[in-house]
């Protein structure tokens, strides 16, 4: 008995020592800072000028091989777009091998190889070391770029810039890259759909021949590899590359002197995407980067940051309010970025801006600044994983002339760095007085509120890839002016309701792409009220009906990717409005009411803003060219299902007394990429039979 | 871009960890039990100052009642709450002050946390995660801030993202019994019913040493690291309650399915979706490979002949979760324009049925084997990866040492397994076809029905 008391009075015990020893509700300490080891790099030079460096690292038995052109290359200018392209073209063949036997050799080794326009990288087990280097250095000087690959990416490229069209990401990044560097510096360079129609084969060619240069080109080499091993392989396949002097071009960046607002308006927004902005300048490698790069942390560096314990932690109005200053050769950037609700957006701009302007007056405490500093040494630490870092921080230092021990002694004069140091550099690159504001967003509910941030009081309107567009601002319509005045004028210029009555059928053919595949849209009208519309897909000589819409007049479906639908409902009111060829002379019968709003700019014209609501109460607003009287531009739907359409290029049909057809249609909406119809056919009265509408 | 969406939201939605295979030839790890039943891998590797420490509990959406679907994954955002000695919100900031980072995951079978830091900061990982098995923060605040923000992510990962219901759609028609017929996600009202005390017995039951494995990899010392584990784990008490499997078997599928499901989409998908055997089998790795040559790489069947020269798709894939139990083997195409699920359906088959009759040949065999020695090598390149494998492996198969041998199953599958089993699995009666289709046309077909009546 006694005995077993003693047995749990010592287990007690225990746990009560072991208690003793563990208090919980103590942080542990960080013990003693781990020695950060670079590992070593070794280098040398081809004869072509082909600066090499090589990191031995042989945890895994696999080689990683990176080449890097240090270049300045010409503009792109009104051909932007075709560096982008070059990451496939450059892989879509050379010239003793075909794109399906370069992807064959690629795939057989399980390895990878990618292309851009300022380097390339290829990757895989040791063992295809020499198949590696082999096809790099092919792509590297024999590839070949053919028109009708360059024909398929150009179109693919279009398509994929249709979906940026009202992406607020891509809207702030395009507008940025614009207002911070402008168009004279590659950085404010942005593809649009004419850009990018332009480019030609020669331009691909010649960016390919001219900076696809050994002496402009530093390689590292990484991996389960000796330097006594790589040097006869790349001397091997590398050696042969041709060296030739790569022109340098001279880029200007505009000096931001006042700080403005940039808004880029997004159909149906609901959130703001928000980023003050500027360009810095601020080389890698110099004395300033990481004292700034802690002062940016200070700032905007995740969770711990003033901008997220103020804009998330205090005010809750956004999910995550970051900052970045990036030192680049060519340009660098600092941008302070939020997403945030309609309604708190000015708020959060300004909220933005007051942080900016503290971290200049406002000393960081010893915590935040500790916080800081430990916070970028992980990152190192962390990143310093993955051995392709070593070896970009070998080129770095050979590219950019660093000092040798640069990183051997960057975590030393990281935790070197003052709250004096961080004042001063938030006095030099953290700028709310010479910041652009750039915002995507709801123009009606977020921009004017924005105005009182900007030096001039004014908001600047951009489009999705930064062209500046005139802001829209409205004015009253002249005294005694009436809608009906304005519809009489616009009938009229369609040619009367003679010339409108004289229309017994008529047949539109038009074409346009979506997502790069050339599409034809055929709309045919027969009176009294008949109705097909069919949109017809055009690949490869082949056409097919993708979507067709048919009314007789009473009754009719539509029919999408094989499934067909009979037409109902608001649908159907909706046809029967559409079908009847006279439906603006018969407004009473359909219940349309219009009432005249004011005037607006629409493509730098002005134009008569009418309100429009129908029998069931559905509203839309039409835009009438004062000068012309056309209509020029409809709205019409609501939030996710608003639709914009644009109409130009109008232009009289010959043997109908003056009857008008817009040869230009711009469809655009939340949901859908934005469509430009260009009119190349219309029949009038050549009598189509009623059995198309069957 | 697409593409790369794409892969995202598979990743989001399923939370795939494991692909096809894993591990350097010579991965040195020890691995002991405590007397709590915790299991313990440590894995040294000095080759960065850093460490990974993971800790993966044996329990995910499967182990679910079907009336609260959710439960596993809400349950690993409440774990993020606080505890006894941590304050709420203190999770995320005490990491990056710490400059490491951390997150957590969960699949229909397991749940995952991880933190990676410098390695002098270890005993900070190990305090907390220890203070997430001991005594984790469950109370009403928590579980409605947790809803919310659960909410919020159902909304943006899965309700907003185009296709984002795939998976969910694919395991709740191919399953009929067994628990994988509904995907982590779950249903928000489930949420909102269950009770506190619901909460705190899912806690006790799974969240217990017992039903996990802590897995440390990188710069460490194995004698220290053990003593620090003892020092925060030892008291940590073993679970007393039982923990419950599925014991559902699921029935052998008969005849094909055929589901239409309507999302926010533009382009329509067409989704093929067979069983498959369970993984560590050999007909498994067979199955594996016969994903590879379907869709990894340009040279793919899929990515060559449907994307590239047809042009029917503009994205084609075929892959699986690396569920424990039986799985699927899923084929995936989005039909470009102008092409319609059916013939984007017809393509794929014809693919299919051409492996059924042809086979393999010699180098495209030879090609498989070596992308499945470069997956499985190059995914343990970095200390988390190491960490997950191992912790995976021995959740799921109970053999930590797959890290260093899975890849000789890979090699003993032949280039005539790869056809018998497409053969015997790629069977029109064990499959689910789903057309994924644009919302407008239901929408149209709505108002069809309305106007009947």
């Amino acid at each position: 008995m006694k005995k077993v008391t003693l047995s749990i009075l010592t287990l007690a015990l225990c746990s009560a020592t072991f208690a003793q020893k563990l208090d919980r509700s103590i942080k542990p300490k960080p013990g003693p800072a781990p020695e950060i080891k670079l590992g070593k790099t070794e280098s040398f030079t081809l004869a072509n000028g082909l600066q090499v460096f090589v990191v031995e690292n042989h945890k895994l038995p696999t080689i990683e091989c990176n080449i890097e052109f240090a270049v300045k290359p010409a503009l792109e200018g009104d051909h932007a777009g075709y560096q982008d392209m070059l990451s496939e073209l450059l892989l879509s063949g050379t010239t003793t091998r075909s794109k399906d036997k370069l992807n064959e050799e690629i795939d057989e080794m399980g390895a990878r190889i990618n292309v851009g326009a300022k380097g390339m990288s290829g990757g895989g087990l040791k063992k295809y070391t020499q198949k590696i280097f082999d096809l790099m250095a092919d792509i590297a000087t024999n590839a070949v770029i053919k028109q009708d690959e360059l024909d398929k990416i150009k179109s693919k490229t279009i398509s994929g810039l249709e979906t940026e069209k009202n992406q607020p990401d891509a809207m702030v990044r395009n507008v940025s890259a614009v207002v911070n560097f402008g168009t004279n510096h590659p950085f404010g360079e942005v593809p649009t759909e004419e850009t990018l129609k332009k480019i030609t084969l020669s331009d691909c060619n010649d960016y390919y021949h001219t900076y696809f240069r050994p002496n402009v080109a530093y390689m590292a080499i990484v991996g389960d590899i000796t330097v006594a091993e790589a040097k006869p392989l790349i001397e091997k396949y590398f050696g042969k590359w041709a060296k030739k002097d790569v022109p340098v071009s001279a880029y200007t960046i505009p000096q931001v002197k006042a700080t403005k607002v940039a808004f880029a308006a997004r159909t149906a927004a609901v959130q703001s995407v928000v980023s003050v902005t500027y360009p810095v300048d601020l080389m890698p490698g110099t004395p300033d980067v990481i004292k700034a790069r802690v002062a940016n942390t200070v700032l905007g560096g995740g969770s711990q940051g003033r901008l997220f314990l103020d804009l998330r932690e205090k005010h809750a109005w956004t999910y995550g309010a970051y900052s970045s200053l990036r030192p680049d050769e060519l340009g660098g950037s600092f941008s302070a970025t939020v997403k945030c609700r309609n309604a708190v957006s000015d708020s959060a701009v300004g909220a933005i801006l007051s942080e900016m302007k503290a971290m200049q007056t406002d000393r960081v405490d010893a915590d935040a600044l500790q916080n800081s500093i430990t916070y970028l040494s992980g990152n190192f630490a962390i990143g310093l994983e993955d051995p392709n870092t070593v070896a970009q921080y070998a080129i770095n230092i050979e590219r950019y002339h660093m000092p040798k021990n640069y990183y051997q002694n960057y975590l030393k004069d990281l935790s070197a760095v003052t709250a004096e140091d961080v004042m001063a550099m938030s006095v030099k690159y953290i700028r709310p007085d010479m910041a652009n504001i750039v915002v995507a967003g709801s123009k009606e509910d977020v921009a004017e509120k924005l105005a009182k941030y900007s030096a001039d009081g004014k908001v600047a309107y951009y489009d999705y890839a930064g062209k500046p567009i005139a802001a829209t601002t409205a004015m009253a319509a002249p005294a005694g002016k009436t809608a009906d005045d304005v519809f009489k004028k616009y009938i009229a210029a369609m040619g009367g309701e003679k010339a409108i009555n004289g229309i017994q059928d008529i047949k539109i053919t038009g074409t346009s792409t979506i997502q790069g595949m050339g599409i034809t849209i055929t709309e045919i009208k027969k009176a009294p009220g008949k109705y097909k519309q069919s949109v017809d897909v055009n690949q490869g000589g082949q056409s097919m009906t993708v979507q067709k819409q048919v009314f007789d007049g009473t009754k009719g479906y539509q029919e999408q990717q094989g499934q067909k639908a009979p037409i109902a409902g608001d649908d159907l009111d909706e046809i029967t409005q559409e079908a009847d060829i006279a439906s603006d002379l018969h407004g009473d019968k359909y219940g349309v009411k219009r009432s005249l709003k004011g005037m607006e700019a629409v493509n730098g014209s002005n134009a008569y803003v009418v309100d429009v609501v129908n029998a069931k109460g559905k509203k839309s607003v039409e835009y009438y060219d004062a000068a012309s009287g056309l209509l020029v531009k409809k709205i019409q739907g609501e939030g996710d299902k608003l639709q914009t359409s644009e109409y130009s290029d109008y232009r009289e049909i010959p043997g109908t007394n003056g009857y008008k057809v817009p040869y230009k249609v711009t469809e655009s909406g939340a949901q859908m990429p934005v469509i430009t119809e260009t009119v190349t056919a219309v029949d009038v009265n050549k009598g189509i039979p009623d059995t198309e509408f069957n | 871009m697409k593409r790369k969406a794409f892969k995202g939201m598979l990743l989001g939605a399923s939370l795939l960890t494991v692909g096809v295979g894993q591990a350097k030839a010579d991965i040195k790890f020890t691995e002991y039990d405590m007397p709590n039943g915790l299991h313990v891998i440590l894995q040294e590797d000095h080759s960065t100052p850093i460490v990974a420490v993971s800790v993966m509990y044996h329990v995910g959406s499967k182990n679910e009642d079907p009336q609260r679907t959710g439960f596993a994954h809400f349950f690993e955002h409440l774990l993020f709450e606080g505890s006894d000695n941590i304050k709420r919100g203190e999770y995320m900031k005490n990491i990056q002050a710490a400059g490491g980072q951390l997150n957590a995951n969960t699949t229909q079978d397991r749940t995952f946390y991880y933190e990676v830091l410098p390695s002098n900061q270890l005993e900070l990982a190990l305090w907390m995660e220890s203070e997430r098995m001991a005594h984790a923060k469950i109370d009403t605040v928590g579980v409605e801030t947790q809803r919310k923000v659960v909410k919020e992510e159902k909304k943006q990962r899965y309700d907003n993202t185009p296709y984002g219901q795939l998976i969910n759609v694919i395991y709740e028609n191919a399953y009929t019994t067994y628990p994988y017929r509904w995907s982590p996600i779950g249903k928000e009202q489930y949420i909102d019913q269950a009770t506190l005390s619901e909460f705190m017995n899912f806690y006790r039951t799974f969240y217990v040493p017992n039903n996990a494995v802590l897995v440390i990899s990188g710069d460490l010392n194995i004698a220290q690291t053990k003593d620090l584990i003892t020092k925060y784990y030892g008291e940590i008490p073993k679970g007393t309650k039982a923990i419950p499997r599925p014991t559902e078997v699921e029935p052998v599928q008969k005849a094909e399915k055929r589901v239409n499901f309507y999302d926010n989409i533009q382009l329509p998908a067409v989704i093929l979706a067979y069983h498959i055997p369970k993984q560590g089998t050999a007909d498994y790795y067979a199955v594996q490979l016969l994903t590879q040559l379907l869709s990894q790489g340009k040279s793919s069947r899929f990515q060559k002949e449907i994307v590239d020269k047809q042009q029917k798709a503009v994205e084609a894939e075929s892959f699986d979760l690396g569920n424990e139990e039986p799985g699927l083997a899923i084929m995936l195409g989005i039909a470009n324009m102008g092409t319609t699920p059916d013939e984007l359906e017809k393509a794929m088959l014809g693919e299919i049925e051409k492996v059924k009759t042809a086979g393999v040949s010699e180098e495209e065999y030879k090609k498989l084997e070596n992308q499945a020695e470069t997956d499985f090598i190059s995914q343990n390149e970095k200390d988390l990866g190491v960490a997950t494998n191992l912790a995976t492996y021995y959740t799921f198969q109970h053999n930590a040492n797959l890290i260093n041998t899975e890849l000789e199953k890979y090699k003993k599958v032949t280039k005539e397994d790869i056809k018998r089993v497409a053969i015997k699995y790629l069977t029109k009666d064990n499959r689910l076809v789903v057309d994924y289709l644009p919302k407008a046309d239901k929408d149209k077909a709505a108002k069809h029905t309305e106007v009947k009546k």
